[in-house]
């Protein structure tokens, strides 16, 4: 059941085709749809039109506009998040007793849509960015705390007798022990909290908001601008996409280190 | 034994975790003495549970005991001395992310030792357990026996009068547990080191020690002290030699009965519902 | 303060001489509840006197009104349909999910073909396809549901895939030296194996419906939950707002508590 290392050079190629055919498949019935199933313009357009406003929604520049309102709020809502999450999580994993008291209510409110009380900051924050940010830094801050909690409460604790044996101060214990004990779990808290923060930012651009690219998808919806639509949606895909890559890289190269 | 000779001096040592009448409550140790001589291998052994690892720690000032004292040469233990006792704890005691050569430099920096010797004695360090070839190795591509002797040379590096090893070759298999225990002995007969040594394995304890301190189940006090008289270097031969064996037979017959004691005892509380496993800290 | 690493047990007895205090550290459960309280008097500190009333009401009048939002005309039927919203979407993405992660885990090939895919999709921010599924399935159940499935299925499927994956051999191999038929290993080895993972992808799962379904909700602002959540915020109600999404609130966290519960006790054997 488990794979082996050295699959036969044939069914690596036979799934690769698989996936290939899969997105060939795709492509095939959505032209089909279009352009000889008559599938309502309204529903689905073409893709020829899509790529055409693609083209020309990224020439006009249209899209900086938008683009530029959804990661400000995005990078204001992760900066929170991680300044608050890796603070109150590292004085949190100090004590034992404090982990016992608080994991469980982080790991409670994380598991449900955070989402959901975006109505009550739009009440309070109004439509504008704010609201996002703060929505955004609150869905944030859960995986970032709850993995710096873990990775400063688990380090090792024969390490830490080890340090403390050899007289290392409070300053050396957190430099050369906890930091670097700490920092892959943190790591991949901030990976978390990124990519939720994003998703969340334009989630909420979706629900309620004036301006960003969720809005903007939206807007377009009610215009029944379909081709167009579709082209910020692929384009919005790629945003995140090239986000989560690069975060990744990140991830990659501070492990490294 | 006059003070000038008593290294480590232990006295009515009792310990417990958690309140009476609480889940995870243990007395690891009840009214403890012990003397250990400078210069000698003194080895704690018993069965699993006894508190010999806890007493190592409250010697060397990690763990402060419910009541007690403990005094190195003439000071009291108040809490770590890194200047006149190190640790060789059984495993993951090196830092994964540094090479061999970092950790030594590091357990040094912490100590308070000069930058300007660091780098020299490390190297001695590891040239006396005779790892200089790995020094820019990671723990992780070692070997156990290997990692082992790195922590060795770190203890070692800090040239403290006293070593505490807290079953340091309980991880690895046996043959490398005989070479490095003769390899401990020699370079016993070369410094004048204290050593005090928890162990399981009775062969280990009487093949090392000068003297072993035998300790009871749970809770642990001591229940004997036997004499090795053997001088080291100890050659391997020793181990086939009639004292070994009356020795060790000796050593089992006053354990048999702990060991069948401690066998009864459930390692840890029943957990409620959406608890974590208690750490039951230092007990063993 | 490094010396609560290695001495947990001493650090407490040596402080707690207290009753009270002693009482509390053994009992973190009673503490939690003591900040949740705290929070919950300085929210009502803040909204009566510090705070403008138009924007956020204290907890007291919020749990007052709850009988209010309730009788507003229209709400328990937007949360009864919400609720049954949750229900089969959650029934579906198990369905789905468990399936096709079954049929993906089963067979090596169809893992290294399909799983990417599932990955990909996946990965998706599917909130940016929210639109489409309201234009595609309109304003009623049917699109939330949809949505909810969508964002449920995917980590079904991929925890049972990989909790297929995980059987020890020697298993496999033991039962068919025995002589088990294909069938028979499947009921006797792999399904038992499998209902550890199948609890904790219906956690999962549950977290995603919820998702899905809650997102589905507030975006679609003339009909459902999210029509009164629109209407209480425009017309300046926090206090039937806050009551609102309070009981939403408390619904997705009962239903995840009930899955986790659900997971803890099927996977017991585990470990």
């Amino acid at each position: 059941m488990n794979g082996d290392a050295r699959e036969p050079l044939v069914i690596r190629l036979a799934s690769h085709g698989v996936q290939v055919a899969f997105l060939v498949v795709l492509l095939v019935a959505w032209l089909l749809a279009t352009h000889v199933w008559h599938v309502s313009s309204i529903l689905l357009p073409n893709p020829v039109d899509v790529w055409r406003q693609l083209v020309d929604v990224i020439r006009s520049g249209e899209f900086i506009y938008d683009l530029r309102i959804t990661l400000s709020e995005f990078v204001a809502a992760f900066i929170i998040a991680t300044v608050l999450g890796v603070t109150v999580g590292y004085f949190v994993s100090r004590s034992p007793y404090l982990i016992k008291v608080f994991e469980p209510l982080f790991a409670a409110i994380y598991a449900i849509p955070i989402i959901l009380f975006l109505p009550l900051y739009v009440m309070v924050w109004g439509l504008g960015p704010a609201s996002k940010i703060a929505l955004g830094a609150t869905i944030s801050f859960f995986p970032i705390v709850m993995n710096t909690v873990v990775g400063f409460g688990n380090i090792d604790r024969t390490l830490t007798a080890a340090a403390k044996s050899m007289g290392a101060s409070n300053i050396q214990m957190f430099r050369h022990v906890l930091l670097p004990g700490a920092l892959p779990v943190v790591l991949a808290g901030l990976r978390m909290g990124f990519t939720v923060a994003l998703l969340s930012v334009i989630g909420s651009e979706t629900i309620a908001s004036l301006a960003g690219l969720g809005h903007r998808i939206v807007n377009l919806a009610e215009n029944m601008e379909m081709a167009r639509m579709f082209a910020y949606i692929v384009f919005v895909v790629a945003i995140v996409a090239v986000l989560n890559a690069g975060i990744s890289m990140v991830e990659a190269y501070a492990r490294w280190r | 034994m006059t003070s000038a000779e008593t290294a480590i001096c232990v006295r009515d040592v009792s310990h417990q975790f958690g309140e009476a009448g609480q889940a995870r409550y243990v007395q690891a140790l009840k009214n403890t003495s012990l003397d250990v001589a400078r210069g000698e291998l003194h080895c704690l052994i018993g069965p699993s549970g006894c508190g010999k690892s806890t007493l190592l720690s409250v010697i060397g000032g990690l763990t402060t005991p419910t009541t007690g004292t403990v005094t190195v040469g003439d000071k009291a233990v108040r809490g770590p001395m890194p200047r006149d006792l190190a640790f060789v704890f059984q495993e993951n005691a090196l830092f994964p992310w540094n090479t061999v050569f970092e950790n030594i430099v590091l357990g040094m920096k912490f100590q308070g030792v000069p930058k300007a010797e660091r780098r020299e004695r490390a190297r001695r360090a590891l040239e006396a357990v005779g790892l200089d070839a790995f020094a820019e190795h990671f723990p992780g591509q070692l070997s156990g026996g290997m990692r082992q002797r790195a922590a060795l040379a770190r203890a070692l590096s800090l040239e403290t009068d006293i070593l505490l090893m807290d079953e340091p070759f309980g991880a690895l298999d046996e043959q490398t547990r005989m070479v490095l225990g003769e390899d401990l002995s020699v370079l016993l007969s070369r410094s004048r080191k204290t050593i005090v040594f928890v162990t399981h394995s009775l062969g280990e304890a009487v093949f090392l020690a000068d003297r072993v301190a035998v300790f009871s189940a749970r809770p642990g006090t001591i229940k004997d002290i036997i004499t090795i008289d053997e001088p080291h270097p100890r050659k391997p031969s020793f181990m086939t030699a009639p004292k070994f064996h009356a020795l060790r037979d000796r050593l089992y017959g006053l354990l048999h009965d702990e060991i069948r004691k401690s066998m009864t005892e459930t390692a840890q509380p029943r957990r409620r519902y959406g608890e974590a496993a208690e750490n039951t800290g230092d007990a063993a | 303060m490094a010396v609560a690493h290695t001495d947990a047990g001493i650090a407490h007895t040596a402080q707690a001489d207290v009753p009270l205090k002693r009482w509390l550290l053994s009992h973190p459960g009673a503490t939690r509840i003591a900040v949740i309280l705290l929070l919950l008097v300085i929210w009502e500190f803040a909204a009566r006197f510090l705070l403008d009333r138009d924007f956020i009401s204290p907890p007291s009048t919020v749990l007052m009104s709850l009988g209010g939002v309730l009788g507003t005309p229209g709400v328990p039927k937007a949360l009864g349909l919400t609720l049954y919203e949750i229900a089969i979407g959650f029934v579906l993405a198990a369905i789905i999910g468990a399936g096709t992660g079954l049929a993906v885990g089963l067979s090596r090939f169809a893992h290294k073909s399909f799983m990417p895919i599932i990955l990909l999709l996946y990965g998706l921010p599917q909130v940016t396809i929210l639109p489409l599924f309201v234009l595609f399935f309109g304003i009623g159940a049917a699109s939330k549901v949809a949505f909810g499935v969508s964002h449920g299925m995917f980590p079904i499927m991929i925890t049972i895939a990989a909790g297929v994956q995980k059987i020890n051999p020697v298993l496999m191999r033991s039962a068919r030296s025995m002589g088990a038929s294909r069938a028979q290993i499947l009921y006797h080895v792999i399904f038992p194996h499998m209902v550890p993972s199948f609890f904790t992808g219906l956690r999962l799962g549950m977290t995603g419906v919820l998702l899905g379904v809650l997102l589905a909700e507030l975006y679609v602002s003339t009909a459902g939950i999210g029509y009164f959540t629109s209407l209480f915020t425009q017309n300046l109600e926090p206090t039937k707002l806050i009551g609102l999404v309070a009981m939403l609130a408390v619904i997705a966290i009962v239903l995840n508590e009930i899955v986790r519960r659900a997971e803890f006790h099927y996977g017991r054997w585990r470990g």
